[in-house]
Order: C-alpha cells, then sequence, then structure tokens
C-alpha cells in the first residue's frame, strides 16, 4: 500500500524519464512487489530499489558479488577513476593502525573485505609508519569467492600468513569471534548489503575490546544539490552501462547504485552508531569528495 | 554588589543584541518561515544572558587529554603523548581515534583549559579587598598586564614543546580554530580586567590584545632569559606600542577632524556652494 509511492518517489529522485527508458526491469519490479508484500506476512528488506523478503537477501547479494569478484577492483577504478583508492589510503591513515613505542600489537577485523583491499593496506601501514610486524588482520567476507580472491592476492603480494587469515563470516553474527577481542573493527564499502545493520552493528560492539573502534567506510549523500544532480545522473546512467561494457553484468552494477541510494544519510547512520553503544567520533562523521563516501568511527566505551 | 555590576552589563547594548537567539522556539507562528530550524548562536564572547557553552570535549576523550598532557613535556605534542595518555586513561592505543583532529585536539584543550583556569588564578571583578595586596589600585592597561603575565606562566612547563604547537595550530584545516582560541582568551582577559566598553572600542581592543598575546607567546619559546625576564620586557614594550599607536590614531583623527571643520568653515565664509 505504502510501498508504492515510496518507491515511485525514490526513481524521480533519482533521475527522469532518461533512466526509466534504460531500466524498464527497475520500474516493472515495482508494480508488481508492493502486492507480494502484501500477500506475505514474513518480514521484508530492501535490495537496491526492489523490496525482498529479509531471508532472500543475504543469497541475492552473495550472487551479486560472486559474478563481480573477478572483475571487482578493476570496476572499482572505473567507476571512481581511481578515487576509490584515495578514500580507501585516507582511511587507512586516519586509524593509523600498528603497535605504538610500549604498546601490544593490534588485532584488526575487516569484515566484508573479500579482496584484502583494507587488510593489505593495514598490513602495509603499520609495518612501514609504525614498524610492526605483529599486528594481525582478520578478513571476512560472507561471500567465498571474494574471499578467494583475497586469497590470491595475498600470495602474489608475499603477505605474511600469520598476520592475515581470511575466514567466511556473516557480519551480522561474526560466530566465530570471541566478544571483546578485536582492537579495531573496520568495514569499507559493505555495511550497505547487510541485511540488518542493526544486528551487524551490534556484533561489532560485541567484538570490540572495550575502547576499540569501530570505522566505517561507505557511499553516502552528496551535497550540494547541483553536485548531487550530476552524481545521481552518472550512476543511474552511466555506471550500468559501465558494468555491462567493462564486467558484462548490467544487473548487479544496477544493484549497487539501488543500494547507495538507499542507504541511510550521514547523520542518520551516526545515530545508528550510536544506537548500537559505540561513541560518535566528533560529530560522527567526516566527508570524502563531497559526501560521495563518507568514514563514520565509533569508539567502545570502558565498561 | 553582584546585582547592578549584572544590571549595568545587561543593559542594551552591542553584547546584548548579539547574544540575543536569532529566534526563540516559542515565537509565534506568524514568522514561521525563521522558527523552523532553530538556529543558536555560538557564544564568542562573556554574556550574561546565556549560560556557558559545554566544555568542548567529551569526559572520554578530557579522561585521554588530561593524561596525555602530562606526556607531552618528555614527547610533545605528538602521536605517543596521545598513545600513553590513552593507555594510562586505561584505554588501547587504537582509542586516540577518539580525538577526531588527533595531536590538534591536545593542543585545542590546553588552550581551552588554561584559558578557563585563567579566572580561577586572577579575577579583577571581584571586590578590591578580596584581591591579593599587590593586585589592588591597579589600572586597566596594568590589569592586562598581569593577565597577560598569568596566563603566559601557564605555558611554562610545556614551553621548549610550544613551537610543535604552534605548527599544528598553523596547519591550515586548524587555523579557524586557533584563531577563535585566541579571540576568546583575549576576550577573557578584557573581561577578567573589568572592561566594560559598549562601543567599536569592544572590537579593537580585542584584536590589539590578541596581537600583542600572539607575538609575546612567540617570543616566550625563544626565551632562555632567567625566569623569562626577557619576555615581560617585550610584553611591556608591545602594551607601550599599543598605547603609542592608539594615541597616535586619536590624535590624527582629532588633526584631521580640526582640518576638515576649518576648511569648511573658510568655504562656508566664501560663500561656496553646499556649505
Amino acid at each position: 500500500m505504502s510501498a508504492r509511492p515510496v518507491s515511485r518517489g525514490l526513481l524521480s529522485a533519482a533521475s527522469s524519464k532518461h533512466l526509466r527508458s534504460i531500466v524498464p526491469r527497475v520500474a516493472a519490479f515495482h508494480s508488481i512487489t508492493p502486492k507480494n508484500d502484501q500477500s506475505n506476512s514474513e518480514p521484508v528488506t530492501h535490495f537496491g530499489f526492489q523490496t525482498v523478503k529479509a531471508s532472500l537477501k543475504a543469497t541475492k547479494v552473495a550472487e551479486v558479488f560472486s559474478s563481480v569478484a573477478s572483475s571487482y577492483d578493476t570496476m572499482n577504478d572505473v567507476m571512481s577513476f581511481g578515487i576509490h583508492r584515495l578514500w580507501k589510503d585516507h582511511f587507512v591513515r586516519s586509524l593509523n593502525p600498528g603497535r605504538r613505542p610500549g604498546g601490544q600489537p593490534m588485532s584488526i577485523l575487516d569484515v566484508a573485505g573479500g579482496t584484502g583491499d583494507i587488510a593489505f593496506r593495514m598490513l602495509d601501514h603499520s609495518e612501514k609508519v609504525n614498524g610492526d610486524r605483529e599486528t594481525t588482520v582478520l578478513c571476512t567476507d560472507i561471500n567465498a569467492d571474494m574471499l578467494r580472491e583475497g586469497e590470491k592476492r595475498a600470495i602474489q603480494g608475499g603477505y605474511d600468513s600469520n598476520r592475515i587469515s581470511f575466514c567466511v563470516e556473516n557480519a551480522e553474527t561474526l560466530e566465530s569471534i570471541p566478544d571483546n577481542s578485536i582492537d579495531l573493527y573496520t568495514i569499507s564499502f559493505g555495511i550497505r548489503n547487510v541485511t540488518s545493520i542493526p544486528k551487524a552493528l551490534k556484533s561489532a560492539h560485541r567484538v570490540l575490546k572495550p575502547g576499540g573502534v569501530f570505522a566505517c567506510l561507505e557511499f553516502s549523500k552528496v551535497s550540494p544539490a547541483p553536485l548531487d544532480a550530476i552524481y545521481q545522473q552518472y550512476s543511474f546512467s552511466i555506471i550500468p552501462l559501465m558494468g555491462q561494457l567493462v564486467a558484462g553484468d548490467r544487473d548487479s552494477y544496477q544493484y549497487l547504485v539501488e543500494s547507495i541510494k538507499r542507504f541511510p544519510s550521514q547523520s542518520e547512520f551516526a545515530r545508528m552508531i550510536k544506537d548500537a553503544g559505540l561513541a560518535n567520533v566528533g560529530k560522527g562523521y567526516e566527508e570524502l569528495t563531497f559526501g560521495v563516501a563518507s568514514i563514520w568511527k565509533g569508539v567502545k566505551p570502558l565498561e | 554588589m553582584n546585582n547592578t555590576l549584572r544590571a549595568n552589563l545587561s543593559g542594551p547594548s552591542i553584547r546584548w543584541i548579539l547574544s540575543k537567539p536569532i529566534i526563540s522556539s516559542s515565537a509565534p507562528s506568524r514568522c514561521s518561515f525563521l522558527a523552523a530550524p532553530r538556529i543558536e548562536l555560538r557564544r564568542r564572547y562573556h554574556s550574561y544572558q546565556h549560560p556557558a557553552p559545554a566544555p568542548p570535549f567529551t569526559t572520554a576523550e578530557l579522561a585521554i587529554l588530561s593524561a596525555s598532557l602530562l606526556h607531552v613535556p618528555s614527547h610533545g605534542f605528538s602521536d605517543a603523548a596521545l598513545s600513553f595518555g590513552a593507555r594510562d586513561a586505561g584505554y588501547l592505543d587504537i582509542s586516540v581515534n577518539m580525538l577526531s583532529r588527533g595531536v590538534f585536539d591536545l593542543v585545542h584543550y590546553h588552550l581551552a583549559t588554561e584559558r578557563l583556569r585563567l579566572s580561577d588564578k586572577i579575577d579583577f571583578r571581584k571586590p578590591e579587598n578580596e584581591l591579593p595586596e599587590c593586585l589592588r589600585n591597579l589600572s586597566i592597561p596594568a590589569k592586562i598586564r598581569v593577565l597577560c603575565m598569568e596566563r603566559l606562566k601557564a605555558n611554562v612547563p610545556i614551553i621548549h614543546r610550544w613551537q610543535e604547537a604552534l605548527a599544528v595550530m598553523s596547519l591550515a584545516g586548524n587555523i579557524p580554530a586557533s584563531m577563535s582560541e585566541l579571540a576568546k582568551l583575549s576576550d577573557e582577559i578584557w573581561f577578567l580586567a573589568g572592561d566594560e566598553s559598549h562601543d567599536t572600542t569592544w572590537y579593537t581592543k580585542r584584536a590589539t590584545l590578541s596581537t600583542v598575546y600572539a607575538s609575546t607567546e612567540l617570543f616566550m619559546t625563544q626565551d632562555n632569559s632567567k625566569d623569562f625576564e626577557a619576555t615581560w620586557e617585550f610584553l611591556d614594550r608591545r602594551l607601550n606600542d599599543v598605547k603609542t599607536i592608539g594615541s597616535a590614531v586619536s590624535n590624527i583623527a582629532s588633526y584631521l577632524d580640526f582640518t576638515v571643520h576649518a576648511f569648511a568653515n573658510v568655504l562656508r565664509s566664501k560663500n561656496a556652494p553646499f556649505f
């Protein structure tokens, strides 16, 4: 009942007639989904602009990432003109991981870090900046295909297997990770794909040591408005097209841009972090490139 | 006594006008376009109408910063001092991420705490008989000098590290916060000296004191004299300069005023048009 106007609003906000002509598939889905919601009492969630059963979202996200795993980083470079590397470098540098003089080596958990982008940067930073060869990174992802990419790269890059390990984990539960065991929890361009974000934040709170840091790098809302209009046009018309040309997979990239659009705003997500019991850092977030991406940090309070 | 002082200062002065919130939440709805987002003016000066703003740091940040400051004499204004401070406060090394501006937060903490501590040390608004003997019956410039010296003395334990702090403060992103802290300090000093000016000198006094204080502080980082005597002499010379400049400006102003009027009168006596 209420899903219809909402989704129409999102579509028109996202783009104009132009979009509808490019993606009739999405528009078609919208006219069907509200009926499905009504006939079913199972909880639903969003998958891009579609509404799906909560239990199905994980599988659908898995499909997306299995199909893009091999071309994932090439596509990132193409779509962001390489800027995602600057964001990730800044993210890691600002966290400054690694053992300090007179301190202990850190134990870092990189969630949804399949291809190891952040994990390798963490290891490089702690070694080159802080002279630390002991800090360890556990790289988890819900998707085994993405993790295999990461493992392959860890071997290619000659990383010490004692310092980096890979493990399939659901970010909502993090079952194999004990309570109060992690210094630094990072999740980079992953949290918007999680079915229940509050659950994932609760798990982050659970595994972090008191005083431990939660850090999230994710797409966010662009401002000012004229730039946002350009950005929306770019993401809804050009990114799916590039996905088709470069990776041969239009649907996955269509999902990608829709999921970005659905992700909460900077301040809303900062509030969600606070609600999970993590203290916001500063105003809660730091915007990168006019808010195309943002960094949120939270610190688990002492008991 | 206190009440009369309050009444004096809460008159319709520019300070009062500036300190009024743009719109209060209980405003009638005919100006609802203004009432929608409630705008709070940030307080940049002393006001009797508004409570003092909350301290700029949370309790957790304060725990780390106050512990870190103790490590500044040995480790400087650096990440190392912050890590040691975090450990002392029971946090992890990584917890220093709580400070969104890193080392600058440590510098800012020092500036803010020492500014706020100044009023506990010396407050010329108190009745004369509550002041120590040596601080009674001083002129306003003498009071300013005493307050400046008191604030500069708070830098003595870390003066050998203060150049690092000045370097951090001069980074582009930190300049606005550093300047605002300097402005607040000079406002604090004039306020504690009991200055009640309501005219444009409110601004010029604060601007000149800011330059005097900043240059003296810079001088102090290079001062090797016993008990910083050279710094106090430097401060006196700067304060004298201000006095000289101030009287020069007012002399020039009265000279110009006289000349323009005399010239106009000459023209009038000649029946020139427009006069």
